[in-house]
């Protein structure tokens, strides 16, 4: 460091941290990442409350490692690596977010002390990708897929969601969360489209009392006198200005020179509103509902006209509500004839807790559906709400691809067992690294019996004697009763998709984090 | 696994154990801030806000909403009775101390090595029993039995300083709620429909039901508009009756002498004209909404408006407007050109009252009512009156509880030791240590008799085992009778309680606990 300070090559403030140096700083930062969401891991694992510094002081409480990842201040380039792919696994899997970084974490740890034995990173790193390849190909081989048959395919989606949700908040009512999981997820008929399911949050109740809702409910109010109740309605989606047309030249201002002439100039506004209101209520529609505000003017024609009016639906509200009822969003109405509207069979105001909503039934597209999470706090919520997320993305990844695989460390001890095999056959100091590459996998599980406060070491083997007395044994963690289990008893599934993309992206993540024998700093920019 | 790592693993779970203890602590320390407050002999806290401002209240979640707590566990707790709130509107700080309490137990059942997933699932398992205990204890109430209601109504003001008013603000929260709930759609019961109107002066014994409507502005009579009007039509707008204004930028130019006068005339005319028609629709009370882009209505206004006989109330938010149009059965009219018969409500007299030191424009006698009610409360005091705001609130809301969920229990903590007694119970059949976390969530629940006789006075240990043995002995519904400062039958002495106020408060409590309990560190975020 030193050194290439006095060199003067780089600016001032730069930093350049070399070889062994570099290495360790990697090898710290991304450890360290591992072990602080290491506990979160498993049915037994723990919550973190994310304490923010800046304004608010919010707070934030979850299991999620993306979330954890993506919110705490990382100032280590490895780090940030381990903190990208867990982000990559939520966008692409939405599960598995901690798993794969205590993977790549332990990964990590293994290869630092291969490099302590004087093993070259490459050397670790193709020792690293054969292992990987291996354990890919048994992953596979080992999965499993019921497709064909709706009923045990439900069974296994209810499974999928039921082993999502037992680390989270949601782990006492996981059965009736997964059975609203999958009742959402079923409903859209494998399109995958996530926005058609709504997710509201209201605090009170508790969260057994979270429903699903055939139908939409939008957490808005309809005017004032206007019918709080409309049967098989037609429904004007739109996003225009409902207070006046403003006339957008900065600085458009009129001279009269006489009171009378401002008076004709308001009412000519005012006719301008009629106007567009009238327009609107051409189209033949009873429910009008705006992404801005409305007026009490314009509110009060549609009063009259018998529209029920409903304003200032947010951006997503609106889109997802033109999604539901097929309808498009519009912003101008001089042709009601190409406009397409949507529709429902009924629209009524209900009420949860001590808010009114507005409830579309009968919508247009019938895989929407609305899941209404209730809880004590707005925390309880906000988890709730992440995991079920969770649970709806691993559900839509396996209607995807439906193969399934065990859970509980049941593939980690399959493919630590197969690239061990591996190790035995290959010849030189790659076999090291395979080795290496099977303990990591193994640390999974071993990890979520240490969380659960179990003797992981006992158990770890145990799994492995298991595995090794019986070529295709279903035995991983049983968690809750402290000892080897058989999963398919259990009902412990989880997706194929999910756990072939924490090993991928693990071993890419340790790979690069590997290669890397030089970190520059550049200086920082200096506020004025 | 190398041994270098066990040894890491170790610091890190002295590390957690650090946090959860500080959590809880935290939290419990929060629970105690509000212990003292709870039951009929509880005592007020006041709370001095960083504006000067001084409020003086039993309210569980309003002390603790007015607490700026910064600790995260510390603020669950705030959210807890929050939505304690939201569910209930009663309990607030039941719910708090109960929290607490299991919060204790916890911290005991930690220390013993119990692992935090163990206690919460088993702590969920009882909460679930818990309530299908008092489910099994609650007593079927009947809408029609307004006796039933005003008891239970009773019960939950009994805490407050208002309590010795009880018998005229339970039976007028009884009746409130009875007006707003539409028997064809029980469920559709939005408090907001009953409107509070508070006024400082006189006592609370001044305080009324009004059926009609009540507003806190006065009549505006500075152009000597009449304050008092029979057979009124109330016509409820929206527009300006001030100088046009367009959304343009507008310049008028005055370029002479004779102009400025041309120019003050037609603004005369212009208003004028407004006037005249309302004036033509029949309307003779207007009630104006607030603007913020121009004047509602100017001076110049009122003296014609004045003029034309029509009395003005003006300065009506616009979220009061729905309220008011469902009450009077009269349309908001938006525009000068709409104002029609048909959109007038009618009453038989509107007046300006004076109460106390203020005055209020009441109106009665209105045909067509819709499902609102309006009370008007009096205290000598801001603070009094706040208070008694809250607490109409509370009883407001336990009514309410009682029209969703139709049953009620026994008050006194006699369900809360009934509960403990069959959880203790029921420990018994259970094995290892879920029994052993039940047994603990028993115990826990016994914090509230003994708060209740502790604020009381009373000796809360002699209280507490007493308790126990007639609950043992078959009477589930011996209570704390504060007043009397011994234990009675709580059925006869007429404290009952909604069932829900005291299941939300145990499921909601057993929820933050878990979630407190789940919690192994705090890190910091942008």
């Amino acid at each position: 460091m030193a050194l290439s300070q006095q060199s003067g090559i780089l600016q001032q403030g730069a930093s350049e941290e070399r070889g062994e140096n570099a290495r360790m700083a990697s090898f710290v930062g991304a450890v360290a990442v591992a072990d602080l969401v290491k506990s979160t891991l498993g049915p037994k694992g723990m919550d973190k409350i994310l304490q923010s510094m800046g304004r608010g002081q919010e707070v934030t409480i979850t299991n999620d490692g993306a979330t954890i990842l993506k919110s705490i201040y990382v100032d280590n380039p490895a780090a940030k690596v381990l903190v990208d792919i867990s982000k990559v696994q939520d966008d692409e899997v939405g599960d598995g977010t901690t798993s794969v970084v205590v993977f790549a974490g332990e990964l990590l740890r293994e290869a630092e002390l291969l490099v302590n034995q004087k093993v070259h990173p490459m050397t670790i790193i193709a020792g690293y990708r054969e292992a990987c390849d291996c354990a890919r190909s048994v992953l596979e081989s080992i999965s499993f897929n019921n497709q064909s048959d709706p009923a045990l395919f439900r069974a296994d989606l209810l499974n999928i969601a039921k082993t999502t949700l037992s680390s989270k908040i949601l782990t006492v009512d996981k059965e009736h969360f997964a059975n609203l999981a999958v009742d959402a997820i079923l409903r859209l008929k494998g399109n995958g489209n996530l926005e058609a399911i709504h997710i509201i949050k209201k605090t009170g109740g508790t969260l057994q009392e979270s429903f699903l809702d055939e139908g939409f409910i939008l957490d808005k109010k309809i005017g004032v006198g206007q019918p709080k109740r409309i049967e098989d309605a037609r429904i004007l989606v739109a996003n225009t200005p409902m207070d006046t047309d403003k006339i957008k030249i900065y600085g458009a201002r009129v001279r009269v020179d006489s009171m009378a002439k401002v008076a004709d100039i308001e009412a000519a506004e005012k006719e301008k509103m009629r106007e567009k209101v009238r327009k609107i209520i051409d189209h033949g529609i009873n429910c009008f509902i705006n992404r801005q505000l409305i007026y009490n003017l314009p509110e009060e024609m549609f009063a009259d006209a018998g529209v029920m009016a409903i304003e200032h639906a947010d951006f997503d509200g609106i889109e997802r509500l033109a999604l539901v009822l097929g309808g498009e969003i519009v912003s101008t109405f001089d042709n009601p004839d190409t406009v397409k509207l949507g529709h429902c069979k009924l629209i009524e105001e209900i009420m949860i807790g001590e808010d009114r909503l507005i409830h579309f039934s009968g919508v247009a597209l019938g895989e929407a559906c609305t899941i209404v999470l209730r809880g004590a706090s707005t925390h309880i919520l906000d988890e709730a709400e992440r995991s079920l997320h969770d649970a709806l993305c691993v559900l839509k990844e396996t209607v995807a691809d439906a193969r399934v695989v065990f859970g509980g460390g049941w593939p980690e001890i399959r493919m630590a067992k197969a690239v061990e095999e591996l190790a035995s056959r290959t010849p030189g100091k790659k076999a090291l690294a395979m080795e290496a590459f099977a303990r990591a996998l193994r640390a999974l599980p071993a990890t979520i019996c240490d969380n659960a406060g179990l003797d992981s070491a006992e158990i770890v083997a145990n799994l492995k004697a298991a595995h090794g007395a019986e070529a295709d044994s279903r035995m991983g963690v049983d968690v809750v009763r402290g000892e080897a289990g058989d999963m398919a008893v259990l009902g412990i599934y989880e997706s194929f998709r999910v756990r072939q993309q924490v090993l991928l992206s693990g071993t890419e993540a340790a790979e690069i984090i590997l290669r890397v024998d030089d970190i520059i700093k550049c200086a920082p920019r200096k506020r004025g | 696994m190398p041994p270098k790592q066990k040894n890491e693993l170790y610091k890190e779970s002295a590390r957690k154990k650090d946090v959860r203890t500080s959590n809880i602590e935290a939290a419990k320390a929060v629970a105690d801030a509000v212990r003292t407050s709870l039951g009929p002999r509880g005592m007020d806290k006041m709370v001095a806000a960083p504006n000067g401002e001084v409020i003086i209240t039993n309210d569980g979640a309003t002390i603790l909403q007015k607490m700026t707590v910064t600790q995260p566990a510390a603020k669950m707790l705030v959210e807890l009775s929050k939505s304690q709130d939201v569910v209930a509107g009663d309990g607030t700080t039941s719910v708090v101390v109960i929290c607490g309490a299991l919060l204790k137990k916890c911290q005991e059942l930690l220390e013993k090595g119990v692992h935090p997933t163990i206690i919460s699932d088993s702590f969920s398992k009882a909460s679930a029993k818990a309530c299908e205990i008092l489910e099994s204890i609650a007593i079927p109430v009947d809408m029609e039995d307004r006796e039933a209601l005003i008891r239970a109504a009773n019960t939950s003001l009994s805490s407050k300083v208002v309590s010795q008013y009880s018998s005229l603000l339970s039976p007028m929260a009884v009746d409130a709620v009875l007006r707003v709930m539409d028997p064809a759609r029980p469920n559709m019961l939005d408090l907001r429909d009953i409107k509070v109107v508070a006024k400082a002066g006189g006592t609370i014994d001044d305080s009324e039901m009004v059926d009609g409507m009540v507003f806190d502005q006065k009549a505006a009579k500075s152009a000597g508009g009449p304050t008092r009007m029979e057979d009124a039509k109330v016509g409820l707008i929206q527009f300006q009756i001030s100088p046009p204004k367009t959304d343009i930028e507008n310049n008028v130019v005055v370029s002479d002498y004779n102009q400025m006068d041309r120019i003050y005339k037609e603004e005369r005319n212009y208003i004028l004209s407004v006037v005249k028609k309302i004036k033509a629709s029949g309307c003779n009370v207007l009630l104006i909404q607030k603007s913020i882009l121009r004047d509602a209505v100017t001076d110049l206004a009122l003296h014609y408006l004045a003029k034309a006989k029509i009395m003005v109330v003006r300065d009506i938010e616009r979220d009061e407007i729905e309220l008011i149009s469902k009450t009077l059965g009269c349309l908001p009219i938006a525009h000068v050109d709409n104002m029609k018969p048909e959109k007038l409500g009618s009453a038989k007299l509107v007046e300006e009252v004076e109460v106390g030191k203020g005055r209020v424009v009441k109106i009665t006698g209105i045909e067509n009512k819709g499902r609102t009610a309006t009370v008007l409360l009096r205290g000598s005091n801001k603070m009094v009156l706040e208070e008694a705001d809250r607490s109409l609130h509370d009883a407001l809301c336990v009514i309410r509880c009682l029209v969703n969920k139709r049953f009620l229990i026994a008050g006194g903590s006699s369900p809360e030791v009934q509960v403990s007694m069959q959880l203790a119970h029921w420990s018994k059949t259970l094995q290892g240590m879920e029994s052993f976390c039940v047994r603990a969530f028993a115990e826990a629940l016994e914090v509230v008799p003994y708060t209740l006789s502790e604020n009381a006075g009373l000796n809360p240990i002699n209280i507490v085992t007493e308790l126990r043995k007639l609950h043992a002995a078959g009477e589930k519904y011996a209570g704390i009778n504060v007043k009397k400062g011994c234990i009675t039958n709580m059925l006869e002495g007429d404290v009952v309680q909604p069932l829900l106020v005291t299941t939300s408060a145990i499921t909601l409590a057993t929820e933050c606990v878990r979630m407190i309990l789940k919690i192994d560190d705090i890190v910091p975020t942008r």
